[in-house]
């Protein structure tokens, strides 16, 4: 008797046990490693509000992306980069830009006198390239924005200028770079380019118009005028170019002929042919001191993380290579050989830069390239539910910059946009922001930082 | 040569040892018994991808876990028994796997596992060594699931504590095991069996995952028999 009732004690225990409670929850949640500080460095995917001033903060702007907290429309519109996200999950004051102002058009209000923020660390400014001061939107680009555009080099400068040249080595640093300078490289060629193009076309066009007249040398001085002039009008158009030079020709002695269409038809024809073909060998010729470029721009990358951010004391330092520009919208338009080329800069740099940081233990180096070119083209596991379309409404109505830097829930799409990749034509939304947090904390847990 | 004799000898001691027990009255019809020991549950299978939005390949491991297990028994006949499994609870770690491997623990839950078998126990209740087979089921049921700072920088950085909780769930079970008499009273016994477990867990981010534990349970208990 005295048995069963051991055996009842037992079997009661365990059940009591049982109904211990179904309590879930989010645990401890103090990370390994206690952040001192989050120190940024990088271009518009890390930037905070650089140009929040002026006419950009009066538009509802000042982050490139979906800017302003839309949560109550849905919740992925937090309006927060990755950067903001990190500093939340370390527990971290959330990260305010270290410089702000605008050098730009002072009639549209992007003149801002310049202002350094005592305090704070997210040096990152959108457009800022490796090493060179010049990016996209800088005032010597002639953009009316006058961005900033203060290179990584001179960022980690003014950092450790205020920090006695010092990093304490309890902050994580963030640095993301690169895609500015394929964008600024890839300005350039195209400039260069067009402009190769344009003389060929010129002067086979001028040759071809000027050879039936009395004069070959008078008339093709005179039709060079004439399209020389044309092509510098404002509002030009290629038929108005052929027009003018047309025109000059057949008023040339003994050229009269020449106005006919079925006679002028054909020389055109062949000197837009020797344009596309003076073009495309510039592009060959020079696309491979654009690959060249990223490489040096990567080495220069590698060489700041090591000598002016490790050597210097910092020993938490986050490095995203860079995302993959060729899945972008803004590529959507390229043809095979721009996107090949734009490829071979992207992969450049980050082999370079992944061979220069891989024996450091002291960088998690995150695969950025990877992250994004796998949501580009295998949307569905990520919840993208649109990854060509930017979300933003950029016509000149809507948005005056034709920039995410001034989209904010007043200036969206119609319909659903919060799963949307992009914002603008390069710029990520808040939700792939998070996807981006996400990741890099994947990668600071297999490092064991937290 | 030598290989030979000891199994021999093996053999006549073991028989001798039945001999000795022959007395004991084991497990025999309307008989009571209970025991108690220690488990070990091995979950074998692997988890499915996390849910969109995720990382394709995230996948959760489950780690081995032992808790204290109480089990009772009923002879319905000299050679059927009925079973009743309980555990204080498992305390199981999750941690990343597949493309989030290295990611370290990420989780823990307790797992009550309570099981009824009906058993087939071989040779006459007084048999010294019983083996036995059983057919049952487990009802897995999940308490205390608990995140962590790295779970919520995993599934949602920068976000509100990542909760998660895994839904209870009824399982086939399998059993064999062997009992082997000490005295006409008191056994010791090693069981082993095996489920068929596929539960589901939700997170907080409303991602789910499908995770198949099919634990794998060996359980070493002393018991008496009432």
């Amino acid at each position: 008797m005295r048995q069963h009732h051991f055996a009842i004690a037992l079997i009661a225990a365990a059940a009591l046990t049982a109904c211990g409670g179904d309590g879930s929850s989010g645990g401890n949640q103090t990370q390994k490693t206690k952040f001192s500080a989050q120190v940024v460095f990088g271009d518009s995917l890390s930037d905070v509000g650089s140009y929040a001033v002026g006419t950009v903060k009066a538009l509802g702007g000042g982050k490139f992306g979906i800017n302003g907290d839309l949560t109550t429309v849905n919740p992925a519109l937090t309006g927060k980069n990755w950067t903001e996200l990190m500093a939340t999950q370390f527990s971290l004051p959330a990260p305010c830009a270290a410089q702000t102002g605008l050098e730009g058009d002072s009639t549209k209000g992007f003149a801002v006198p310049i202002v350094f923020h005592a305090g704070c660390t997210n040096y990152a400014q959108g457009g800022s390239r490796v090493t060179n001061p010049v990016g996209p939107s800088h005032k010597l680009t002639g953009s009316p924005l006058g961005a900033l555009t203060v290179p990584v080099a001179t960022q980690i400068q003014n950092h450790l200028s205020v920090s006695s040249g010092k990093f304490s080595g309890t902050e994580l640093v963030l640095v993301m770079a690169g895609a500015n300078d394929v964008f600024m490289q890839l300005g350039g060629l195209s400039a260069g380019a067009t402009a190769a193009g344009s003389a060929s076309f010129g002067t086979t066009l001028v040759g071809s118009l000027a050879a039936g007249a009395t004069n070959p040398q008078t008339a093709a001085q005179a039709i060079g005028l004439a399209l020389k002039t044309e092509s510098a009008r404002p509002g030009r158009t290629d038929a108005s170019v052929i027009a003018a030079a047309v025109g000059a020709a057949a008023i040339q002695p003994g050229n009269s002929a020449v106005g006919a269409p079925a006679v002028y038809g054909p020389m055109v024809a062949s000197a837009q042919a020797a344009g596309a073909k003076a073009g495309a060998a510039y592009f060959a010729a020079t696309s491979p001191s654009l690959v060249a470029a990223m490489a040096t721009a990567a080495t220069e990358l590698t060489a700041l993380v090591k000598t002016r951010i490790i050597a210097n004391g910092a020993n938490y330092v986050v490095v995203n290579n860079m995302p993959d520009i060729g899945t972008t919208p803004s590529s959507a338009g390229y043809d095979a050989a721009t996107l090949a080329l734009v490829n071979a800069m992207v992969k450049t740099f980050n082999d370079t830069l992944g061979t220069g940081l891989a024996s450091e233990p002291k960088v998690a180096y995150v695969d950025a390239f990877w992250a994004s070119h796998d949501q580009a083209t295998n949307p569905a596991p990520y919840g993208l539910t649109n990854v060509t379309t930017p979300a933003c409404d950029l016509s000149a109505a809507k948005n005056p910059l034709g920039s995410s830097l001034v989209c904010n829930g007043g200036n969206l799409i119609a319909g659903d946009v919060s799963r949307y990749a992009f914002a603008d034509s390069v710029h990520p939304t808040p939700f792939v922001h998070l996807l981006l947090a996400r990741y890099v904390s994947k990668y600071m847990l297999q490092k064991g930082w937290l | 040569m030598n290989q030979r004799m000891k199994s021999v000898v093996t053999l006549l001691a073991a028989a001798c040892a039945m001999g000795l027990a022959a007395n004991a009255s084991a497990q025999s019809a309307g008989q009571f018994s209970a025991k108690i020991g220690a488990g070990k549950i091995t979950p074998e299978g692997d988890s499915g991808d996390l849910s969109a939005p995720a990382f394709p390949g995230s996948k959760v491991a489950v780690g081995d876990a032992t808790a204290p297990v109480l089990i009772v028994a009923y002879g319905l006949t000299d050679n059927i028994s009925a079973e009743l499994g309980l555990n204080l609870p498992y305390k199981l770690k999750l941690s990343g796997a597949g493309t989030q491997a290295g990611t370290g623990q990420l989780g823990t839950a307790e797992a009550l596992l309570p099981s009824a078998f009906i058993q087939y126990r071989f040779f006459q209740p007084e048999a010294m060594l019983r083996p036995f087979v059983g057919l049952g089921v487990t009802y897995a049921y999940f308490q205390k699931e608990t995140g962590s700072g790295k779970l919520t920088a995993l599934l949602n950085t920068g976000g509100p504590a990542t909760t998660f909780s895994i839904g209870a769930k009824a399982a086939a079970t399998l059993q064999a095991g062997v009992a082997v008499n000490i005295n006409p009273r008191w056994f010791v016994d090693l069981t082993v069996t095996k489920s068929k477990l596929e539960v589901q867990t939700r997170y907080a981010t409303g991602q789910t995952q499908s995770v198949r534990l099919d634990p794998l349970a060996v359980i070493l208990a002393i018991g008496y028999k009432f």
